[in-house]
């Protein structure tokens, strides 16, 4: 028969069954079970082996808690390792392996680690791995990463979806336990919008897994019609298989949702709640006693035994012994006991009755009384009573306070705001008192949000829950753990004393207590009343850990949610993009936008091939490209231009109507910013190009200069780049091209000159601007329409340029022409860069203020004379590098002879050489002299002249011509 | 060159997509115009919004609608006006209504304009817009800026399950793939 230990009742539905698989074993359980009651149900205690000694271990809670059965789920890509088999629904076709072992789990190979445990006490590799200096990297590191970890990814993609998504509500209640299930019905009733969120898939908490009775019915009935009722208010939305996870700033709160798989939907959802109220009501968690051998599998949680007994049906044991500090070891054996599961023995230290060893290689056998009794037990049900579920209090800094009546740490006064606790995770840890705490909490809210409430409290009774504080057996001294999953011992908490590490953070990060994925949920009291006894403090005295969220763990996927491969974040495309996809372009990511770095057409064997002719064949006739990615902003306003003349360095106040100029704006501490044009259109109106890159930046500086520094002046902005399609048309037949698409404008020099701007119409009525400015130094233009008309614009430009062989160029050639000019961009303009320095210190003007100005003035900031220069090689057959350091050709290589650096180098197709721009020591005064250009990191050495960063038409003749 | 004229093509090349019974449509028909207030002009430009357009000025938080036209206020001293109109002079026509009393910017080719409906679209939008649309909150008329999945947008309520959800133009189709991604998930 199947299931060997499935027994009577349960919230379990025995009239369906599910296969799954456990380590390649076919077994079946019912819907409703977990993985962990399915494996009990089939008699698997053993699950897996521990972190360090590789010690076997079983199934140790029924809930999120859970720091033994880590398991992995699922197989090939999708596979997710250290998953908690506690919380996993059982569904069929459930593929589950366990985790941490070489060779089969009943004979894992690692398991000599438990022999060799005197050498591995804690800190032992801090000790260990010290010498020789020269194993550190080779040996101990590879040796350490191969041990450490539990399970492992699949290496592959995550074939996943996860998503994320935003909630609002008035009251969030989380935990679907008595106390949030009372809160959330009495915030409901009240027409709260109330959002309830519970980790399980069946909410009810503690109602599902005891005998309790409310109002006559039993407690997981009162649950259910309670979620029916919940379910029916249109402002409740219920949220289960969601774990609050954390709790932030402004009432915002993380919660992770696991979802029923179905195929193509998101797997998780990671919500960002929003609340005005929150109830906690988490529950508390039960914690172990510390004795000789206390790990076995079998050896768990009294509750835990209760919850496999009454909510899954399931006997974690057929002879079950109990060994608790309080009221929870007869409410243990009599609910055992009315499901015929024999009682072996029941232990309470209370009474001077305790467990000091046990026995069993792989699952527990037996176990040795203080009064040297051997009790036969294949099930051992622990209680060291009950810790509140405080985490969610502490995200914010709160410090719990201790409540020596419970043995326990409770919630302190210093809460996240708008948060209130209530039921055993405010230490109210009987089912009245949880019951009539979440309705009065939830009560008070409703009337502080004008939404007076009236309790309907239903009739429970408080169960016994006395509790004595008893931590651990102290005889015999074999080793007793206290943190299961990442085994350390009491023995290791006395070492971590003697050793110095006495506050409870040292002693976590010295033993590693209270350390991954269930983050000290069931050790982390223990260990610290462990550690105040040893000390001679008292447990406040000692105080606790700093809890941070995740609460428990979320997938790095759910973090990530849709934001992978090329949805990583979005793209932005110009309005000829899909032309120049037709076109041969390959693209390059500058910033979020996509550009076409060249066009390749058919014979070119590679990118300078095409890059060469776009440059080729636009300074011999005309190449247009696409400029619509530079920033452009509308500024209007009576005080645009005062506004203007207080951005930029140089004097923007005389700039006549239909004219642009070249503006460079500093930094309020006096170093280069962003350089443009800006074009006057009227009196009041101007239109300002940033480069691509500064685009948001220099909106943001201009908006906060607007708003904040100068709000008396009448000055508007607006960003208008994503509005306008703008092609630069550069090259001598420019005009003649431009001259058949703009409508009624004379494009001569006199009539339309170097630095002119017009609002025009192009081809027949489409409204456009026309600005003639210049990038590439050669006779150019910028044309402007409106971005719908830009794929139309650029097939338009292309075909009227026919007659003259124009050419489509893109930002490869637009970087070689700029250098071969001696423009500068965002390798010149890197922010540590002075306007004297790029060669513009005219252009900071000393009859006005303007940002920055001041501060470009201090003597500092120009030391050694650097200047913008050119550099060519001696021999022309050489290449230059970007990066490359300037060297007298006498001096050592090192950085207290370094003259300079070169900032961009090019080919030049005109030229027929490699030419560079860079910053050089006294630069303005060592024209035609020698320097070394040396590259260490590219093994580059090359001997080159000194020039002006004017490579060609220094005069500016073309592009005035 | 006369027999060169230039065609508009949408950004989304006129995006309509079905997904169960909702629709997610790119709106090519809609013109947008900012008008800035001049400094301390806050009344003139109020009565010229009433006198051309019949528009109260709108809230920070509420449009304000005449006929087909909608006026959202996108900042302190700065509105929206979002109307039917294919042509690409809708700028000068404001302009001139307005004669004046507010500076004036077209913005129709700066934004990509989706208009959003159906039975999910609720479920849809609580994917990636931050802002809390419940009826309660965010009424029919209600407007509002945010990010969703990175890009700045502007949503406008049209209905109980129809909004309209202005993006910038150049990332229009990362914003339409990341909306229908939304209703996808939940659907």
């Amino acid at each position: 028969m199947s299931q060997p230990n499935r027994i009577e009742g349960g919230q379990i539905d025995r009239s369906k069954s599910l296969k799954f698989q456990w380590n390649g074993r076919g077994l079946t359980g019912h819907p409703g079970d977990t993985l962990a009651s399915a494996l009990l149900a089939n008699g698997v205690r053993l699950v897996g082996r521990s972190f360090k000694y590789h010690r076997p271990r079983g199934i140790f809670t029924a809930g999120s808690e859970e720091p033994n059965a880590l398991i992995t789920l699922g197989d090939c890509a999708s596979r997710e390792p250290n998953t908690r088999a506690t919380t996993v629904e059982l569904f069929d076709g459930l593929t589950a392996t366990s985790q941490n072992h070489r060779g089969p789990l009943e004979w894992d190979l690692m398991a000599i680690n438990d022999w060799l445990a005197p050498f591995l006490s804690t800190g032992f590799y801090y000790k260990t791995f010290m010498w020789p200096k020269a194993f550190w990297e080779r040996l101990y590191e590879p040796l350490i990463r191969a041990s450490a970890g539990l399970g492992s990814l699949s290496g592959e993609p995550d074939p996943d979806i996860y998503d994320h998504g935003f909630l609002h509500c008035d009251l969030l209640v989380i935990g679907a336990g008595p106390a949030g299930l009372m809160a959330a019905l009495t915030a409901g009733r009240a027409g709260l919008r109330v959002i309830v969120a519970d980790e399980d898939f069946r909410p009810g908490g503690r109602l599902n897994a005891e005998t309790h009775e409310i109002a006559g019915q039993s407690g997981a009935d009162w649950a259910a019609a309670t979620i029916a009722e919940l379910a029916s208010h249109a402002s409740v939305r219920l949220l289960p298989r969601t774990t609050v996870f954390g709790t932030y700033d402004h009432g915002q709160y993380g919660a992770l949702e696991r979802r029923a798989d179905a195929p193509g939907k998101p797997r998780h959802v990671l919500w960002r709640i929003h609340a005005r109220h929150s109830i906690l009501a988490a529950g508390a968690t039960e914690r172990p006693i510390a004795f000789a051998n206390n790990d076995r599998p079998g050896i768990m949680q009294a509750g835990a035994v209760r919850t496999y007994a009454n909510r899954f049906g399931v006997a974690p044991g057929r002879r079950v012994a109990v060994f608790t500090n309080n009221d929870d070891d007869l409410r243990t054996a009599n609910d055992l006991r009315a499901k015929g599961v024999e009682i072996t023995g029941v232990f309470d230290a209370r009474y001077g009755e305790t467990v000091v060893d046990t026995s069993g290689r792989l699952g527990l056998r037996s176990l040795t009384t203080n009064a040297g009794k051997t009790i036969p037990a294949d099930c051992l049900a622990v209680s060291g009573g009950w810790s509140p579920n405080v985490h969610l209090t502490c995200h914010q800094r709160g410090k719990p306070v201790w409540n020596e009546a419970i043995a326990a740490f409770v919630p302190g006064a210093d809460l996240p705001p708008g948060m209130a606790v209530a039921g055993a995770a405010n230490g109210t840890l009987t089912l009245a008192g949880a019951l009539l705490e979440g309705a009065e909490k939830a009560a008070e809210i409703a009337a502080n949000l004008g939404k007076p409430a009236s309790p309907d409290i239903p009739a429970a009774d408080d169960e016994p829950s006395e509790t004595a504080p008893f931590w651990h057996v102290t005889e015999p001294r074999a080793r007793a753990w206290v943190d299961l999953q990442n085994d350390v011992t009491t023995k290791d908490i006395r070492q971590s004393h003697a050793e110095g590490f006495r506050s409870v953070e040292h002693l976590k990060r010295y033993t590693t207590l209270g350390m991954a994925t269930d983050q000290g949920k069931t050790s982390g009291v223990l260990g610290l009343a462990i550690l105040a006894e040893i000390s001679g403090k008292t447990i406040p005295e000692t105080g606790t850990t700093i809890f941070r969220p995740p609460y428990t763990p979320v997938p790095i996927g759910a973090f990530a949610g849709r934001a992978r491969g090329k949805h990583f974040r979005p793209t932005r495309l110009t309005p000829s993009h899909k032309w120049a996809e037709e076109n041969g372009a390959d693209f390059v990511e500058s910033g979020a936008w996509l550009r076409a770095q060249w066009f390749k057409r058919p014979g070119e064997k590679g990118w300078r091939d095409s890059v060469d002719r776009e440059v080729t064949m636009t300074r011999s006739s005309v190449g247009i490209c696409d400029v619509s990615t530079l920033g452009k902003i509308d500024i209007q306003g009576r005080d645009a231009p005062e506004f203007l003349n207080r951005v930029y360095s140089n004097a923007f106040l005389k700039l006549a109507v239909g004219r642009v100029r070249y503006g460079l704006m500093l930094r309020e501490d006096g170093f280069a910013y962003d350089d443009g044009t800006t074009a006057r259109l009227s009196d009041s109106h101007f239109v300002m190009t940033t480069t691509t890159a500064n685009a948001g930046l220099v909106f943001r500086e201009l908006e906060f200069a607007r708003q904040c520094l100068w709000p008396d002046l009448d000055v508007h902005l607006i960003s208008t780049t994503d509005a306008w399609a703008q092609f630069s048309v550069a090259g001598p037949n420019s005009r003649a091209l431009l001259s058949k698409v703009v409508d009624d404008l004379d494009l001569s020099n006199d009539g339309f000159p170097f630095m002119a701007c017009a609002p025009c119409t192009v081809f027949g009525g489409a409204r456009a601007r026309l600005f003639r400015i210049s990038f590439s130094g050669e006779l150019a233009y910028e044309v402007a329409v409106p971005a719908r008309y830009g794929d139309a614009m650029i097939r338009a430009l292309m075909e009227a340029g026919e007659a003259f062989d124009v050419t489509p160029y893109g930002v490869e050639a637009l970087g070689v022409m700029r250098i071969e000019k001696g423009h500068v961009t965002g390798a010149e303009i890197n922010g540590q860069t002075t306007g004297e320095m790029l060669g513009l210190g005219t252009m900071v003007s000393q009859k006005k203020d303007a940002i920055g100005t001041r501060l470009s003035q201090r003597p500092e900031i120009n030391t050694d004379a650097m200047r913008l220069v050119g550099l060519r090689p001696l021999n022309r057959s050489e290449n230059l590098t970007a990066g490359a350091h300037f060297l007298r050709p006498e001096d050592p290589e090192d950085m207290a002879h370094d003259q300079g650096w070169m900032t961009s180098v090019a080919w030049s197709p005109e030229l027929g050489h490699s030419i560079g721009l860079g910053f050089l020591k006294h630069g303005a005064e060592r024209m035609g002299e020698h320097l070394r250009a040396f590259s260490p990191a590219r093994g580059q050495d090359v001997l080159v002249e000194v020039c002006s960063p004017h490579h060609i038409d220094p005069e500016g003749v073309r592009q005035r011509g | 060159m006369a027999e060169l004229t230039l065609m508009a093509s949408p950004v989304l090349g006129g995006f309509d997509l079905k997904i169960g019974t909702n629709r997610l449509r790119e709106r090519d028909d809609l013109a947008i115009v900012s008008v800035a207030t001049p400094l301390g002009g806050d009344a003139a430009l109020a009565a010229a919004l009433q006198s051309a357009f019949l528009l109260d000025m709108p809230t920070p938080k509420m449009e304000a609608r005449s006929d087909a036209m909608h006026a959202i206020r996108t900042a302190p001293d700065q509105l929206f006006l979002v109307f039917p109109h294919t042509a690409s002079d809708a700028e000068p026509l404001v302009q001139s209504a307005l004669a004046g009393a507010g500076y004036t910017t077209d913005q129709t080719d700066a934004w990509v304009v989706l208009e959003v409906s159906g039975p999910d679209t609720l479920t849809a939008l609580e994917r990636i817009c931050p802002l809390d649309l419940h009826p309660d909150a965010f009424p029919d008329g209600a407007s509002g800026r945010t990010l969703m999945e990175h890009l700045s947008v502007i949503i406008l309520r049209l209905g109980p399950e129809r909004f309209l959800l202005m993006s910038a133009s150049s990332s229009a189709a990362s914003f339409a793939h990341a909306v229908e991604t939304s209703y996808r998930n939940v659907i």
